[in-house]
């Protein structure tokens, strides 16, 4: 009986090694788009098109925005971060809050699309990741690059997580690599979210879940199908789906 | 009895349900079992080259294709563990951070278990450990032995060679001689893209290239062609460097040539070349027709000047503004002085008259490092014959005054103008601009033309004119702009100023006869006017402006500003009378003038911004000095000076609000205040045309208004509804007007007047209602216009009130991608009162539609068509009048690519050759009717490198 307890409490001192998460702090990421390489990705565009809004717009480029992921215990948040606007404009945000509960691999997400809020109430999303062979540094963590696709919006993500951070999560709600992921690039640069900042001297981080998060209910399996469908109508009538909709 | 059959029953029941149970028991067994059978376990130990075991180092099994399956870390004596792995071939790959990740196969056959003992990582050499350290944001892979730098993320100067570039790579050495050691071991092979065509020297690669013509660099260790054959991996202790040239991606071009030929003798080409890279733009562009379309596009414009196609920040007044909204237009687009190359570049499409029309320009454009430089240069030529007849009616308290004229017209205007920006990032805080603008125009015009005038239908005068203008000038522009950011988040300041001189010859040739007969159609008299009039302008104008933001909290922000600018114009005026032999000094009408205008504006506001709503208010306060003299040659004739100044607050209300992304609500209010024209201030009589009088006014004081907008726009993009309402009010304190006085002769007198009334607005309105999305659409539109604006004819007060009413319904249907039909129709409806003469009171109508057909017809034939029909009616004129213009071509492309494209196409089918203007404006009404091409044919060829598409369904707008 001893021995049985003895071995249950092994048991689950290596599960928790293993879902380890005790990590507190907060990384912050800043998402840059580069909207001539989206364009450009366009069935519908040609390569005149393609050539013209880069020779027009191409040597723009916006500052990108900042978003934070809170950790503490087994849970992350991820939203907005602070965005200063240099005009002193405010431009309404769209609703996105992504609760996620790695222990019970539950994800809770406050999401808004085409001006519509919903509440995405789930299991966590599976990726099938990919393991490739290079590594960099970021943020002082050693990185290692993986590999996932996105089906319904025809996206190749690259992930660089680092095993130095011992919590299994990411921006986005992207997790599920043996670290952090750091920094998440979609399509070779469509979309950079690269960690610039990462503090675990936090004292005590709040986890800035909304106290009702208001929105239809439905499972990312219904909200994925809502998106396909508005991408598939927007480039059967030649128009840039991703104006409206999240990349 | 009873009971036992039940009985039986319910044993029945249990022995059904038991072999259920059985089976289901049996079945979970078997799956177990088979389960069981197909999984494995993996274990090992990670440990050093010394033995040390590796604690809590990351463990991936992964798929034979990377793909992750499981993972796990080591335990306190480096051993790790993966349980229940399906049975297959997998990968181990250990990772410990300053070792080289390690790979193992797995494979296991019929379940066993798989132990694959101790794994030995070996340490990163320190020398790579600083690599991929110091290399910080620098992507390095690592593969088995080879280093891979991607170049882009390590900074060199322009010009500098793949030498410079790898003295900067962390764990390269280089010697000063060029030899190479990495990893301390040395290079003594460089290949480029795999290829070592640089024989033994290795530093001939290294010392030739340009840097920038490098993506890759990668180490790894040399191997002996034995080495190679056999797969030993015998540490070798030489190095292979091979460099990966850059795919030159990022540069793009275009190139283009349409010609055509058609009857009638019309003829166009249109050619444009662009090539473009990172750092340069380069473009051609040059059109010639008699056609009336110039033919360049907003493709065309965009291809021409690039990067410099908008300007957001091109208003150097600052003001209240600097908010989220920015739009671009275009100012004017006329071929004057002042014009921008922006607006030029559209000139030239009339749809009157016979055009000929030249244009044509180069544009450079370079970006790089913070460095921004664009030049650019625009000749363009209009020339325009036209014949016109009008027919127009001025309303008097107790008489009506038509005016029956025809007149040709022979106009010829060229322009050259350049444009030069150097704009530089001194640092991430501070950035200089420097603009230079210069132009050249010079323009004739020569009008004859006849004009009857009738009063209350008695013929009264009939004039005849002849009018030579010559006109000829130059600019020259220029502004300097400094833009400082602060430390502090949100608080920054710019400051600019500028300088501009203009200097303008205006020539005309007037020669008039008019005629004027008695009441019985009897001439009565004649006034025989042959002047001629020489004009000299020069305007110099400095302008310093200055603004200030400081944000006061994250959702207060203060904002100030100063305008200042000084205006000078001299004006040099000599009337010469043509006598038979010689020309008279006109001491009357020969004059000079000076005009300064000055102005100082500051002004603050104060935002409010948060969560989607923008709340500006702010005060300015605005100050105008006007001062100059006026004297003609004879002083004793007249002269004078004016010194005048005005003062005006101008607050300012803007409310935005954006709910979410689908829906935008502003409204605002300002007060603007409009200085005279100094030359309204000048009580100097200009009779120049003898049959209109101008006289000014030196008792002026500015137009001021009070200007009220509101903007909403909403839309479902799940079902493609959008709807927006936009209005806008302007009610008038005081209003620049005129008085206008006619009399007996028909000589009409116009003086400006300040009147304190008068109001104008509009408001439109717009629905997207997509029946079926992408299929078939329609859109309602609404346009509204009233003004009710006074003004003073003979003596009495008239307020003209016009009301138009416009509204507008377009319905497209696009079945599939190669069929189009689009219909536009439209009805406006306007609706003039005067209260002088109520009897004059009428309606205007047109209405009209658009269609579009456009198909693929056999054999990669297309049709493109277009027909506008138009349908004028006024009662006052008996006008009823269709103009139905329709235009059609049908084409094919082909060549490699659909490169070329073969046009023929006809224009105005229905040889209608008119177009037809009409509108009211004050206490008048008028319509002309000018001449236009009519029916011809053209067949044309376009060749474009890019390849061309058929155009069908036009895509509009941005992607």
């Amino acid at each position: 009986m001893l021995n049985k307890c003895i071995y249950i409490i092994i048991i689950i001192l290596l599960s928790m090694d293993i879902n380890a998460q005790d990590v507190e702090g907060t990384i912050v990421y800043n998402r840059k788009t580069d909207w001539i390489s989206i364009m450009s990705r366009l069935p519908f565009m040609t390569q005149e098109e393609i050539d013209r809004n880069r020779l027009t717009w191409g040597k723009r480029s916006g500052r990108g925005r900042n978003y934070n992921l809170y950790l503490k215990g087994n849970k992350s948040v991820y939203t907005y971060g602070e965005n200063e606007s240099e005009s002193g404009w405010s431009w309404k945000s769209e609703e996105y809050v992504l609760v996620r509960d790695h222990k019970s691999k539950k994800a809770t997400d406050a999401r808004e699309f085409l001006g519509k809020k919903y509440v995405i109430k789930d299991e966590m999303p599976k990726y099938k990741w990919k393991i490739l062979n290079e590594i960099k540094e970021i943020e002082g963590y050693l990185c290692m690059k993986a590999e996932t696709k996105d089906p319904i919006k025809g996206q190749t993500i690259h992930a660089w997580f680092t095993d130095g951070i011992n919590f299994f999560g990411g921006p986005e709600g992207f997790s599920g690599l043996p670290g952090m992921i750091l920094e998440i690039v979609v399509n070779e640069s469509d979309v950079v979210i690269s960690a610039t900042s990462i503090d675990f001297e936090q004292a005590d981080v709040k986890l800035p879940i909304p106290k009702k998060m208001k929105g239809k209910e439905i499972d990312f399996a219904v909200f994925d199908n809502k998106v396909k469908d508005f991408i598939d109508q927007s480039i059967e009538g030649e128009r840039n789906p991703f104006w409206r909709i999240r990349y | 009895m009873v009971a036992e059959t039940l009985l039986s029953k319910i044993i029945n029941s249990v022995e059904r349900h038991m072999k259920k149970v059985f089976i289901s028991l049996l079945m979970v067994m078997f799956t177990h079992l088979v389960y069981s059978q197909s999984t494995f376990n993996v274990k090992g130990v990670i440990e050093d080259t010394l033995g040390n075991p590796l604690i809590y180092s990351t463990v991936l099994l992964l798929d034979t294709d990377s793909t992750m399956v499981d993972f796990t870390r080591s335990e306190l004596d480096g051993s790790f563990r993966f349980k229940g792995v399906s049975s297959g071939e997998y990968l181990v790959k250990t990772t410990f951070v300053g070792f080289i990740p390690l790979h193992s196969k797995v494979n296991s056959r019929g379940g066993k278990d798989v132990d694959l003992g101790i794994l030995k990582m070996s340490e990163l050499a320190a020398e790579l450990m600083e690599i991929v350290i110091k290399a910080a944001k620098a992507q390095i892979k690592m593969r088995g032995d080879t280093i891979e730098y991607d170049v882009s993320t390590f900074k060199v100067p322009d010009g500098s060679t793949v030498e410079d570039l790898i003295r900067k790579l962390p764990g390269m050495e280089v010697d000063q001689d060029g030899a190479m050691r990495s990893d301390g071991k040395d290079v003594t092979e460089v290949t480029v893209d795999g290829k070592s065509f640089f024989g033994n020297n290795p530093k001939a690669a290294t010392q030739n290239l340009p840097s920038e013509s490098i993506s890759k660099v990668q180490v790894f260790d040399r191997k002996t062609e034995e080495e190679e054959i056999t797969g030993s991996t015998a540490q070798s202790q030489e190095k292979t460097m091979n460099l990966e040239l850059k795919e030159d991606f990022k540069t793009g071009g275009f190139g283009r040539v349409v010609a055509g030929v058609g009857t009638e003798d019309r003829k166009e080409i249109k050619g444009n070349f662009n090539r473009f890279n990172e750092k340069i733009q380069f473009s051609l562009v040059g059109v010639g027709n008699n056609t009336g379309r110039n033919g360049l596009s907003w493709d065309d414009y965009q291809d021409f000047l690039g990067s410099q196609s908008f300007n957001f920040d091109s208003n150097l007044e600052y003001g209240f503004g600097g908010g989220g909204n920015k739009f671009f237009f275009f100012s004017g687009g006329s071929n004057s002085l002042e014009s921008s190359i922006q607006s030029v570049f559209f000139q030239g499409r009339q749809n009157s008259g016979f055009p000929e029309n030249y244009n044509g320009g180069a544009n450079f454009n370079y970006d790089h490092n913070k460095l921004k430089i664009s030049s650019v240069y625009y000749y363009n030529q209009a020339g325009l014959v036209s014949t016109t007849e009008t027919d127009r009616d001025r309303f008097f308290p107790n008489f009506v005054q038509n005016e029956e004229g025809s007149n040709q017209k022979d106009d010829i205007s060229r322009g050259h103008r350049g444009e030069f920006t150097i704009e530089s990032e001194l640092d991430s805080l501070h950035s200089i601009k420097f603009e230079f603008n210069a132009a050249a125009i010079d323009q004739e015009k020569i009008y004859n033309g006849e004009n009857d005038l009738f009063r209350n239908s008695i013929y009264q005068s009939r004039g005849v004119v002849n009018n030579v203008n010559l006109q000829s000038g130059y600019l020259g522009n220029s502004a300097l702009i400094f833009r400082k950011k602060f430390k502090k988040k949100g608080r920054r300041i710019g400051m600019n100023i500028s300088y501009l001189f203009t200097h303008l010859n205006d020539d005309r040739d007037q020669k008039s006869l008019t005629t004027f007969f008695d009441e019985n159609g009897v001439e009565e008299s004649r006034l025989d006017l042959n002047q001629f009039n020489a004009n000299v302008g020069d305007k110099k104008v400095f302008k310093a402006n200055a603004i200030f933001v400081e944000p006061l909290s994250k959702k207060f922000f203060f904002q100030t500003f100063a305008n200042h600018s000084q205006r000078r114009e001299t004006g040099e005026r000599e009337v010469l009378d043509r006598k038979e032999n010689s020309d008279i000094v006109n001491e009357f009408l020969t004059r000079t003038s000076i005009n300064n205008i000055d102005m100082n504006r500051v002004g603050a506001s104060m935002r409010y911004s948060h969560n989607g709503v923008n709340i500006t208010t702010g005060l300015a306060y605005q100050q105008f000095e006007l001062s100059g003299s006026y004297s003609s040659i004879n002083e004793s004739l007249f002269s004078g000076e004016i010194d005048r100044g005005f003062n005006n607050v101008i607050p300012h209300l803007a409310v935005n609000y954006t709910p979410g992304r689908n829906m935008y609500l502003s409204m605002g209010y300002t007060r603007t205040a409009n200085e005279p024209q100094i030359q309204d201030l000048q009580p100097v009589i200009d009779n120049a045309n003898p049959l209109f009088i101008t006289e000014g006014n030196p008792d002026l004081t500015p137009q001021v208004g009070n200007d009220i907008n509101a903007y909403m726009s909403r839309s479902f993009p799940a079902s493609g509804i959008r709807i927006s309402l936009n209005g806008r009010f302007t009610l008038f304190d005081n209003y620049i007007g005129r008085s206008e006085s006619i009399d007996d002769q028909g000589i009409t007198s116009y003086k400006p007047i300040n009147i304190e009334d008068g109001n104008q607005g509009n408001i439109w309105f717009s629905v997207n209602l997509p029946i079926i999305q992408n299929k078939f659409t329609t859109r309602w539109n609404l346009s509204t216009n009233v003004s009710d604006l006074p003004a003073q004819v003979n003596g009495v007060m008239n307020n003209t009130k016009v009301v138009t009413l416009n509204p507008r319904l377009t319905i497209s249907y696009t079945p599939t991608k190669d069929f189009l039909l689009s219909l536009n129709g439209f009805y406006r409806n306007s609706n003039t009162s005067y209260d002088i003469n109520s009897s004059q009171d009428q309606t205007v109508i047109n209405k009209g539609f658009e269609l579009e057909f456009n198909t693929k017809l056999v054999g990669g034939i297309y049709l493109a068509s277009r027909l506008n029909y138009n349908k004028f009616t006024n009662d006052r004129f008996g006008q009823d009048l269709s103009v139905p213009i329709l235009n059609a071509s049908i084409y094919r492309q082909f060549l490699k690519g659909n490169k070329g494209e073969l046009r023929l196409a006809i224009y105005d089918a229905f040889d209608e050759n008119v177009s037809l203007q009409q509108g009211t404006y004050g206490n008048g009404i008028s319509q002309s009717l000018t001449n236009a091409l009519g029916r011809y044919v053209m067949l044309s060829f376009t060749y474009n490198i890019k390849g061309l598409q058929s155009g069908v369904n036009k895509r509009r707008g941005f992607h």
